[in-house]
């Protein structure tokens, strides 16, 4: 048998465990398929002309079917930095919809309040208030961890229901509703408004299509920007290196003279952060005001999966909001098309998950080495002490001292 | 968490889905030689097992196909952010109709159907609007719209005949309505209930509340709960997912209650009656003028008189009306299709 080089072989053993993940959870979706009555292959089919744009026998436009995709993977690239990052510290993010609204909500209010301002003033202030508003409310679980001691996922969780209904509450009778409107708030000024990269223009045809179905926006450079931050921020600062240093050992992190309190409200304030500006983004850029869309917002939900299946790392991130995006995108039209509810894209996504956190790829033989440079925690394992962890409801490693 | 938590109650639910829907067509794809005339249908975030609009909208849709040999598929929204992709999806493959279901995708059925003016789009209980919710009168949006206060105006009837021939347990001539949200669809309806009770009986008291919601039960239980310690013996839900809490309440109270939208006999043994909103048969009849050639855009406004609204009996104890309580719904429903009653759209004083 040929040698294969070093690097492609950890790479083939790092990628083992999320791309054994997808094809267990499209082998037994496709069975699901399949048990009941569907076609899999024209299921599939219909999931990947509407994920990717490709394989399209319906006459769909390919052009607005990638452009929809990547209006879902937008927001998830930052909303899965804001788990993976505190993952990395040892700490279960699971409020990022919570920040992601609050971000939505930040964004909305000032792009509201301030909307006649020009859009090199207004379109910092409301991302960098998405921003802040998103790292508040992460801010609050980290604080309570670090000096009560109260576990994140209890207290995000918690927060989350505060989100929703605070959005809720703003827009039907609230500050923010529109006069004479019903669930919806005034829309925001136009310098407050991210640019779509094709015109937004109902008569120009591109593609085929009218160039305003193409939704795509700048946000996406300022997504895929957010996650080399991240990439940077853990691999290349000595923050990153004390995130990383709490995640696997509060004890030898203390030790070592880092501060775990300190750390672990940083590692939130970041993250909310990082939520945060995907809610302000996917305000400024795709639906400019704050409506009942985001009562069913799933966003800060997927991005616990996005995190978990590209292991904590930047290109997993990228790689993992593709997939779920494309999943998401594509299920309408599968429905459409094949007549396969569209619901068996959830399924797919909650057997990945399941398999993730089975981690049943793993005791066959399948080791996971580090992707990152250090040789550290195996994210997976980090991962899946998480989900054990949420599951036994038992606290980490203390920091009580 | 909730909405995760619903997520993956919807797997089982899902999977459900895949069961029945064993044996139904695999696909609608039509021979392509004949012009086969397309509908899409989009659900809301409910989904076609909602029990009420979306469920109704497809029972719409599969009658057309029966009846029209169209080709008409369904996609069901997950998130609101699937409004705009799912409507856009059949409009650029040039469907003939693309109809959006209720009222929270009014935005959404406003910038698509801009986008695509040769496609006509139908929307139920809205209209397509811009971002301020500006009424965008476009050339090929059609609304369905529903006389509410006729339905809320016969099972009101029932009510209040039941306070005055002193049918209830406590005979306190006290009934009430757990609307969702203030909003026209839900205060039509409470208004032709209260108007009703009070023409059927002069001295009866009808509270009305809101939950601030159309999905939580334990919302409106707890504002039917306090009519209820108010000495409300009837409890008219229009409060969508929301009001089955509204039901049961009454039923835990051993009083009597009414469904809403679509007939909820099942939902709990209090419901004697429910007002119905016909979405089948808006669906229905936009499909077909769009398969007779006969599309207009504006409003079609459904009522008693064209079979849009109406009630239907449910657990009434022993089964049916008293005579005179029948007599008397069925007098004014009469004149209400003969225009000589019109209940009001707006709630009554008093």
């Amino acid at each position: 048998m040929p040698r294969i080089p070093e690097p492609l072989r950890r790479l083939t053993r790092g990628l083992a465990v999320p791309v054994g993940s997808v094809l267990f959870a499209f082998v037994v979706g496709g069975l699901i398929v399949a048990g009941t009555g569907g076609d899999p292959v024209v299921a599939y089919q219909g999931l990947v002309c509407g994920g990717l744009g490709i394989l399209c026998s319906g006459g769909e436009n390919s052009a607005l079917q990638i452009s929809n995709t990547i209006i879902f993977v937008t927001p998830l690239l930052m909303a899965g930095v804001a788990v993976a990052l505190p993952f990395r510290a040892g700490l279960f993010n699971i409020g990022a919809e919570g920040q992601y609204l609050a971000g939505a909500v930040a964004c909305t209010a000032i792009g509201v309040k301030f909307s006649t301002l020009p859009a090199p003033i207004l379109l910092p202030m409301v991302l960098l208030g998405g921003m802040a508003a998103g790292a508040f409310w992460a801010g609050i679980a980290g604080v309570l961890k670090a000096t009560t001691g109260a576990h994140e996922v209890v207290t995000t969780i918690m927060l989350n229901y505060v989100a929703q209904w605070l959005v809720r509450y703003l827009i039907i009778g609230g500050p923010l509703q529109l006069q004479g409107g019903f669930s919806v708030s005034s829309p925001i000024g136009p310098g407050a408004q991210l640019a779509t990269i094709l015109p937004n223009d109902n008569h120009r045809i591109l593609f085929g299509l009218p160039s305003s179905v193409y939704r795509i926006h700048v946000g996406l450079f300022i997504a895929l920007a957010a996650v080399a931050v991240f990439a940077f921020l853990l691999w290349r600062t000595p923050l990153g290196y004390e995130i990383r240093a709490v995640g696997q050992s509060q004890r030898a992190a203390r030790y070592a003279g880092v501060s775990v309190r300190r750390t672990i409200i940083v590692t939130m304030l970041i993250a909310g952060a990082f939520a945060g500006l995907a809610g302000a983004v996917q305000i400024a850029g795709v639906d400019h005001n704050l409506t009942d869309i985001y009562f069913s917002d799933t966003t800060g939900f997927d991005a616990i999966a996005v995190a978990l299946l590209g292991l904590g790392s930047g290109v997993g991130i990228v790689l993992a909001s593709i997939l779920f995006g494309a999943l998401h995108a594509g299920g309408s039209v599968m429905q459409a098309d094949a007549g396969i509810s569209s619901s068996l894209v959830l399924v797919l996504q909650a057997l990945i998950l399941f398999s993730i956190g089975a981690n049943f790829l793993s005791a066959i033989k399948v080791r996971l080495p580090a992707i990152g440079r250090s040789p550290s925690t195996p994210p997976a394992a980090i991962a899946a002490a998480a989900t054990a962890t949420e599951a036994t409801g038992a606290p980490p490693e203390k920091d009580t001292s | 968490m909730r909405q995760s938590q619903i997520r993956y109650l919807g797997l089982v639910a899902a999977a459900l889905l895949l069961v029945a829907a064993c044996g139904s067509t695999t696909g609608g794809t039509a021979s392509p030689s004949a012009k086969v005339v397309k509908v899409g249908l989009v659900t809301d975030i409910g989904g076609l097992n909602d029990k009420s609009f979306n469920h109704l909208a497809d029972v719409g849709l599969e009658k057309a196909k029966v009846d029209f040999h169209i080709q008409g598929d369904v996609t069901e929204s997950h998130t609101g952010g699937d409004y705009i992709p799912n409507l856009t999806h059949y409009a650029q493959l040039n469907y003939d109709l693309v109809i959006g279901v209720g009222f929270l995708m009014q935005q959404a059925v406003g910038t698509v159907a801009g986008q695509f003016p040769t496609v006509k789009f139908a929307i139920i209980d809205g209209v397509g609007t811009d971002a301020k919710g500006n009424d965008l009168k476009l050339p090929n949006v059609v609304s369905l719209v529903f006389k509410e206060q006729d339905a809320g105006a016969m099972v009101g009837v029932i009510a209040g005949m039941m306070e005055k021939d002193k049918l209830t347990p406590g005979k306190t001539n006290v009934i009430s309505a757990v609307g969702g949200v203030s909003i026209p669809p839900v205060n039509h309806y409470i208004a032709g209930y209260k108007w009703a009770a009070t023409m059927e009986d002069p001295g009866i008291k009808v509270l009305v509340g809101y939950s601030n919601d159309f999905t939580d039960p334990a919302k409106c239980q707890s504002v039917a709960k306090a009519q209820i310690a108010a000495k409300s013996e009837v409890v008219f839900q229009v409060a969508g997912g929301c009001g089955l809490g509204a039901l049961q309440a009454a039923g835990q109270a051993k009083l009597f209650s009414i469904g809403v939208d679509a007939d909820q006999g099942t939902a709990d043994p209090s419901v004697i009656a429910s007002a119905l909103k016909k979405v089948d048969v808006a669906t229905y009849t936009a499909i077909q003028s769009v398969v007779n050639g006969t599309f207009q855009s504006g409003a079609l406004t459904f009522s008693i008189v064209n079979g849009g609204a109406g009630y239907q009996l449910d657990n009434f104890p022993g089964g049916a009306l008293p005579a005179d309580i029948q007599t008397e719904v069925d007098s004014v429903m009469a004149k209400i299709k003969a225009g000589t009653l019109t209940p009001p759209d707006t709630i009554p004083a008093g």
